[in-house]
């Protein structure tokens, strides 16, 4: 099964990729199924916990540098056939007839993609209608790599508490985080594509998610979310003088921490509770 | 950081990230003060002459800063042998002199991780099961204003 989760991790990145370098209808619909792919990811990791089979998130590098939005489609489906073999390795029968036919039916519908010329890797490194200072660039450039990659580590994060916890109330918390942080990786890939720098994020350490201290990560977590909003503050005053759209944004974001806080806050909250009640 | 071409290039492809098959050798660089570290796998081959490095490659918990300095410096180690890599960490080190901590902090773990990788070589050819060796950088990476702040 330990294949079957690293393939179906591949496709999922592969596939969000291929929806954030879309400048077309192809995008939501990539996007869409990237989401059910993460969603085949979670089911499988689900069952593996059940069988008692142990698994890290492992996987290797993929390559996406494309200029042609038909070129990744094809290595997509490639990918998809596959996994699709080697579904055979699931125990859950009605599991994996269930994936199976969400990839037959994805493997159609990219088939039937209108090609696309490709930008994503162009590093042009300028926003479309946008003109930021040179100085204002290379801080949103380093932002962009930097937080790609942490919205994918929160998401494995809190993927892999989700997936080890049955608390109600603690998963709601989880899945929350995961959901706010696959919204801000979209937005930032999307950014990254725009700028011509869009890249995978890179393999999280099993140590990051393999969590001994949840209450001590969650600690940790809010002085995280807190340097976040100084940064987003920071490129908020850098960009404002060229885009106000962009100086929006940023506050946006910075404004979403604070939920992000109040939900680990919660979550710390309630380990105490736990605690003092033995 | 400067943001180059060639920066950027290693920003979006780091070049040796994750795992070396068959690994004989590891090492880490850490950053007591924060937590970030970054682990090196080598895989040491021997000739006739003397061991050199036939695969290698890095993963770590860092900034962009970081995996652009491993991405780079592993690059330059790949092939060469032992007393290249004790070479390419020393020339790294000494570079590293000439700028502000907060600058050298992350390159410095890198280099450190290799040379840990390599020490941890040397020392399993006594004894096969010495455990991996860990470098504690000297240099700060939170800048001075910024620390002063926090007092």
């Amino acid at each position: 099964m330990t294949t079957v989760l690293i393939k179906t991790h591949e496709a999922w990145l592969e596939m969000l990729m291929a929806g954030s370098m879309s400048h077309t209808q192809n995008r939501q619909t990539l996007l869409d199924f990237s989401d059910i792919l993460f969603r085949h990811f979670t089911w499988i990791e689900h069952e593996m916990i059940g069988t008692g089979e142990a698994y890290t998130y492992e996987r290797d590098n993929i390559p996406v540098k494309v200029d042609r939005l038909d070129s990744i489609l094809k290595n997509i489906i490639l990918r998809l056939n596959e996994l699709d073999l080697q579904l055979f390795g699931l125990k859950d029968k009605a599991l994996s007839e269930r994936i199976s036919s969400d990839i037959h039916y994805m493997i159609e519908v990219l088939h039937g993609m209108n090609d696309e010329v490709v930008t994503a890797f162009a590093m042009e490194r300028k926003f479309p209608g946008i003109s930021l200072t040179q100085e204002a660039t290379d801080a949103l450039t380093i932002f962009l790599f930097e937080e790609t990659y942490k919205e994918y580590e929160l998401i494995m994060i809190y993927n892999y508490l989700k997936a080890h916890s049955d608390d109600a109330f603690l998963n709601r918390i989880f899945q929350i985080l995961v959901d706010e942080s696959f919204f801000h990786l979209k937005r930032f890939c999307d950014m990254a594509a725009k700028m011509g720098i869009l890249a995978v994020p890179r393999v999280v350490m099993k140590e990051l998610y393999q969590i001994e201290d949840v209450t001590q990560f969650l600690k940790d977590g809010i002085d995280e979310e807190l340097a976040a909003k100084e940064e987003c503050k920071r490129l908020s005053e850098a960009v404002a003088k060229d885009s106000p759209e962009l100086e929006k944004f940023f506050d946006f974001i910075n404004h979403q921490e604070n939920y992000h806080i109040a939900l680990m806050k919660d979550a710390l909250a309630y380990f105490a509770k736990k605690d003092s009640n033995g | 950081m400067t943001v180059d071409t060639q920066v950027i290039e290693h920003m979006m492809n780091p070049k040796n990230y994750g795992n070396v098959a068959g690994s004989n050798a590891e090492g880490m660089g850490k950053n007591p003060q924060n937590g970030e570290k970054v682990l090196v796998y080598m895989r040491v081959m021997n000739n006739e002459e003397q061991p050199y490095v036939d695969d290698i490659s890095f993963q770590a918990i860092g900034c962009t800063t970081t995996i652009v300095a491993g991405s780079m410096l592993t690059e330059e180690a790949k092939g060469l042998n032992l007393n290249g890599i004790y070479n390419l960490v020393e020339a790294t080190l000494k570079l590293l002199e000439k700028l502000p901590d907060e600058d050298a902090a992350c390159s410095e773990m890198v280099a450190l991780a290799i040379k840990a990788a390599a020490d941890t070589y040397m020392k399993r050819q006594e004894d096969p099961d010495y455990p991996v060796i860990t470098y504690q950088i000297a240099n700060n990476c939170t800048p001075k204003v910024e620390e002063e702040k926090n007092l």
